[in-house]
């Protein structure tokens, strides 16, 4: 059953999956500059199917870029999923 | 030939995060040996309680705070307990952000296994929980590279980067190597070592099956000693061309003065005195150390019944009857047997006895064995005068290395 994550928590997977210092997060910050890599982004959708039982698909990310964006599509998915 | 300088030590095991916890450990006989319960995950079929020397919890933090940064998460233990290592080694050479990591620098680790812990969690998710995704980091975590990768990162080393592998002496294979290039001139420093985290509830179930593991202790060359420990941790190693070292007015811990290498080519477990030898005499004679009184040998002694045997009658062969009076050291009775990362803590704490003129005691020692009568150092640490250090590693499937090192 998916569950629809909060900020706070999807910060937390991003930041244990892709290395970065938790207080450098944000929802203005741009993937790019954070410097997550294709395996840091699949790592973290790894992590979110675990916790909050989301499937996202990489490929379903690749217009984001910040981490709002990204963030947003993975909740969106929980809600239709929930739905 | 090119001289060889030590300039940088680290080690982590159950002993603690540093060199100097491991050498103040063995030097005052205290252990890191416990029994721990193996393996309680419900896809198994329940624990296995036996002795270990596992690498204190909390070390994921420790390893971060040392880099800076994020770190651990990315990486196996395996990996980990190279990593904090070199650190450590790195800094005590005052080589971090220097010049020569950039072309002339190696780094090469010794593990016997790669990243098991890894490894299982991953098998566990797919035939335990049937599930067919597994962690997308499971393959870089897994590599036996991931260690010698995960350095060159942190220190932008960016020489000869590999791995080497020959079981339980996989580390000291790692210090031939390194040592072959700076005396052939390809780099100038070798950041060489090994780890290994192979304390995994399926691993420690196949060691089990090998029977060569003991019930109760490590007990080097006593009597009833029934068999090996398994620990944790690694131990890294700085090596550096003599003239490179001085020139920059680096502090000299040793010299790596021989090195020798050989093969069995007998048997997978059981060891051949007559090929623990030859590494030897090679080892010596590169050190021009015959006839040397003044050498303290720190055994591979893993305190298997065969092993220990086999290797006092090695010593006999190299030294003649003169090897029984050369003091012997056998430091896995402290930190149990790293396997890949023996070998060079080994060799660190023993250049730290050297260097301190005091030879820590082979613990948990009971009582002589005729097959093992050697001057064996028991009881409490011993004032030596010795100026040469032998390190014995021999591995399952009768690979062997010696090397030996003189004081600073």
């Amino acid at each position: 059953m998916a569950q629809i994550p909060s900020d706070d928590e999807l910060f937390d997977v991003i930041s244990k999956e892709a290395l970065i210092d938790r207080a450098t997060l944000s929802r203005e910050a741009n993937l790019e500059d954070l410097g997550i890599a294709s395996l840091d982004v699949i790592s973290v959708l790894f992590e979110v199917e675990e916790r909050f039982g989301i499937l996202v698909e990489a490929e379903e990310l690749t217009d984001c870029k910040t981490l709002g964006q990204l963030m947003d599509k993975v909740k969106a998915k929980a809600e239709s999923a929930a739905a | 030939m090119t001289r060889i300088a030590v300039t940088g030590l680290g080690a982590i095991s159950a002993l603690g995060a540093t060199l100097e916890d491991n050498w103040q450990a063995a030097l005052a006989g205290r252990g890191g040996i416990a029994r721990c319960v193996m393996g309680d995950s419900p896809y198994g079929p329940g624990g296995l309680e036996l002795p270990m020397a596992r690498v204190a919890e909390g070390y994921d933090a420790l390893l971060d705070e040392r880099m800076g940064k994020p770190t651990a998460g990315a990486l196996d233990p395996f990996a980990k307990f190279a990593l904090a290592p070199a650190a450590e080694a790195l800094d005590q050479a005052g080589l971090r952000g220097h010049p020569v990591l950039e072309e002339r620098t190696a780094v090469i680790f010794g593990h016997g296994l790669g990243g098991l812990a890894t490894l299982e969690v991953g098998y566990e998710r797919f035939f335990g929980l049937k599930s067919p995704r597994l962690h997308p980091s499971t393959v870089p975590k897994v590599m036996v590279s991931a260690g010698v990768s995960a350095a060159a990162m942190a220190f932008e080393i960016k020489g000869p980067v590999f791995a080497v592998s020959s079981a339980c002496a996989s580390s000291a294979h790692a210090v031939a190597q390194g040592a072959a290039m700076i005396a052939m001139g390809q780099v100038d420093c070798a950041l060489v070592g090994g780890s290994e985290a192979i304390s995994t509830a399926g691993c420690v179930r196949a060691w089990d099956a090998i029977r060569a593991m003991s019930p109760a202790t490590c007990r080097p060359f006593s009597a009833d000693r029934d068999g090996m420990v398994l620990g944790e941790g690694g131990a890294v190693m700085m090596l550096e061309a003599w003239d490179h070292a001085t020139a920059r007015g680096a502090t000299i811990l040793g010299e790596l003065v021989g090195w020798g290498m050989s093969s069995d080519a007998f048997h997978i477990t059981q060891p051949s005195p007559e090929g623990q030898a030859r590494a030897v005499r090679q080892a010596v004679t590169m050190a021009k150390a015959q006839g040397r009184d003044d050498i303290l040998v720190s055994a591979h002694g893993t305190g298997t019944p065969l092993n220990d045997a086999a290797e006092t009658q090695s010593i006999v062969e190299v030294f003649g009857e003169a090897g029984r009076k050369l003091p012997v050291i056998a430091t896995k009775s402290a930190h149990g047997h790293l396997i890949g990362g023996s070998a060079v803590l080994q060799a660190a704490i023993g250049l730290r006895a050297l260097k301190e003129g005091l030879a820590p005691p082979i613990q948990n020692f009971n009582e002589r064995d005729p097959a093992c009568d050697l001057d064996l150092v028991l009881g409490e640490a011993r004032p030596v005068q010795s100026r040469l250090l032998l390190q014995n590693a021999f591995a399952f499937g009768g690979l062997n290395v010696a090397l030996m090192f003189a004081a600073a």
